[in-house]
């Protein structure tokens, strides 16, 4: 069944599920939803499972038409989104008409939104996903004229909405944890110092592989090269100049620069909604509190899923 | 294989090897004597293929490098001191596994020309003739240490120390997939139309890298690569056809 007819592809806009993990060693990175957590509420929210693909759109323009009746849901960054001009409330199941317009009109508050369509939409499966992966030959970013299909025909439309409560916190409020290392001993005490003690502005070339962050620069010990490495996702490299790069889930999968730290898990979803031209900083725990952590928030994710889906 | 050591240890010449080190909150990274050599490079293989051989449960991918495999895991699944536990005994069984025998693939690759846009150069670099320099690359047997970085490029070893030449001090914005190219000691064949700063002497046009098709990339760790010269009408009868038939 047609769901969209692109009107305007916005920027960077990809169909994203929730990646194709266990193919790195065949040099292919996970890929998926920048932001797994609004992923999974989007498509919670319309009766998917959870590893439905979704539209993951950064900043505004996307404009979309409705070919059929559909429920949709958008959750993740506030990129004003309406329908046929009047706001579209997020984090909660919506029913647009044949005809209607769907557009993002501009940021207010993060990076990338999530659409889910009730049904799924329909994409080439790569290695046993949908997430579009451009450098790897997976896919597309959308394109004006293309049409949207969806998977399955559609289940009963019950009305469904995420409490207040629960919604994502502004993403660059808090620190972004880190774990030190694999690398740290190949920092100066000065450069780790650094690193965890100053604001680091997200520079203008920042994507799905990562992002490139502008400030005081690391001071290396002996170098910045190693004999090259797998890269965990979330790994904060440190090329010879010494400003940091993060590296997202479209990142190769192996290279040779140090790595000073790793973003924890339970804290990417909310780097991927940090803007470029916004400041983070960066907090150190140890591998422990990182799994307690981790706990945490798998206990959140399964309480927003039983809300939604009671 | 003997014990582990955790502790670290920055002078990197401890003979305590391997050690364990985690590399976020799901992964650790297993290490090797810190060199690029063979015989480190199995030690890595045998533990991967020793890891992949015993499934368990929240252990999700054993990756091997030059002389350090990243071992990935859900925390969600099994604890920390569960799984440092495991590593220890697939270590201690690692040293008694065969590994499966070499492949050799040999690939035909046309040289010079419109193909091998910095093969002059290279020649001038390592003052050897166009012609000599063909014929040592085309003579090694290129080993693959791991597949990484981006689209399954192969991280080959084996270049003869005669042709060692540096990276392009500018990177070309795009080489074509299957150029054949060597830099600061190391080879390769690049899987797909991207940017590179290796300089690129020749051509394969066999498929390297094919996302629509499991496994993606035809090379396995310890694979051997030969790059044969032949003519371009040849080299192109090779368009798009898979790796496995030039073994």
């Amino acid at each position: 069944m047609k769901a969209f007819e692109v009107i305007h592809p916005g920027m960077n806009t990809t169909l994203q599920d929730l990646g194709r993990p266990g193919f790195m060693k065949y040099g292919t990175p996970a890929s998926g939803a920048a932001d797994r957590f609004a992923a999974r509420a989007a498509n919670w929210l319309v009766g998917n499972a959870e590893t439905c693909a979704v539209l993951e759109t950064t900043l505004f323009r996307l404009e979309l038409v409705a070919l059929n009746e559909l429920v949709i849901a958008v959750a993740g960054a506030d990129l004003a989104p309406e329908v046929n001009g009047a706001p579209l409330p997020m984090w909660e199941s919506v029913s647009i008409k044949k005809g209607e317009t769907v557009r993002f009109r501009a940021r207010r508050k993060g990076l990338r939104a999530y659409l889910a369509v009730a049904g799924g939409f329909s994409a080439p499966v790569f290695l046993g996903s949908r997430s579009v992966f451009v450098r790897g030959l997976m896919g597309r970013p959308l394109e004006a004229g293309q049409v949207l299909e969806i998977v399955q025909a559609p289940g009963a439309n019950l009305s469904k909405r995420l409490p207040r409560e629960f919604i994502p916190p502004d993403p660059s409020r808090n620190p972004i944890r880190v774990i030190l290392g694999p690398q740290e001993d190949r920092f100066t005490r000065l450069g780790l110092e650094t690193f965890l003690s100053s604001a680091y502005q997200v520079s203008a070339q920042a994507d799905r592989m990562g992002y490139r962050l502008e400030g005081p620069p690391i001071e290396h010990l002996k170098g910045a090269d190693i004999i090259s490495e797998p890269i965990a996702r979330g790994a904060v490299q440190v090329p010879g100049d010494g400003l940091p790069i993060v590296l997202l889930w479209d990142a190769q999968v192996s290279g040779g620069y140090t790595k000073i730290a790793n973003v924890i898990s339970a804290d990417l979803d909310r780097l991927a909604q940090v803007m470029p031209g916004e400041k983070l900083r960066f907090q150190a725990v140890t591998l422990e509190e990182a799994h307690q952590i981790l706990r945490k928030a798998k206990e959140f994710l399964d309480q927003v899923c039983r809300t939604i889906q009671a | 294989m003997g014990r582990i050591t955790e502790e670290h240890d920055p002078s990197g010449v401890s003979s305590r090897w391997p050690r364990i080190r985690p590399s976020g909150d799901s992964a650790v990274l297993i290490e090797f004597e810190n060199r690029i050599d063979p015989e480190v490079n199995r030690n890595v293989r045998a533990l991967a293929l020793t890891i992949e051989n015993d499934p368990f449960p929240g252990i999700l991918e054993a990756l091997p490098a030059y002389r350090a495999l990243m071992l990935t895991y859900d925390p969600l699944q099994i604890e920390y001191p569960d799984l440092i536990e495991r590593v220890h005994a697939w270590i201690e069984r690692a040293g008694s596994i065969d590994l499966p025998p070499r492949r050799l693939f040999r690939l035909p690759t046309v040289y010079g020309g419109p193909h091998g846009p910095d093969l002059e150069r290279v020649s001038e670099k390592v003052r050897l003739s166009p012609a000599d320099v063909i014929r040592v690359f085309s003579e090694a047997r290129f080993m693959v240490y791991f597949i990484g970085f981006i689209c399954g490029l192969a991280y080959l070893g084996g270049l003869p120390e005669m042709l060692r030449v540096p990276r392009l001090a500018t990177p070309r914005t795009l080489v074509p997939a299957g150029s054949v190219g060597l830099a600061g000691g190391q080879a390769n064949a690049i899987t797909t139309d991207q940017p590179s700063g290796f300089n690129y002497i020749g051509r394969t046009f066999v498929s390297l890298y094919d996302p629509k098709v499991f496994p993606p990339i035809p090379f396995v760790s310890g694979d051997e690569i030969l790059f044969l010269p032949t003519d371009e009408k040849e080299a192109r009868q090779a368009h798009g056809r898979g790796a496995t038939e030039f073994l």
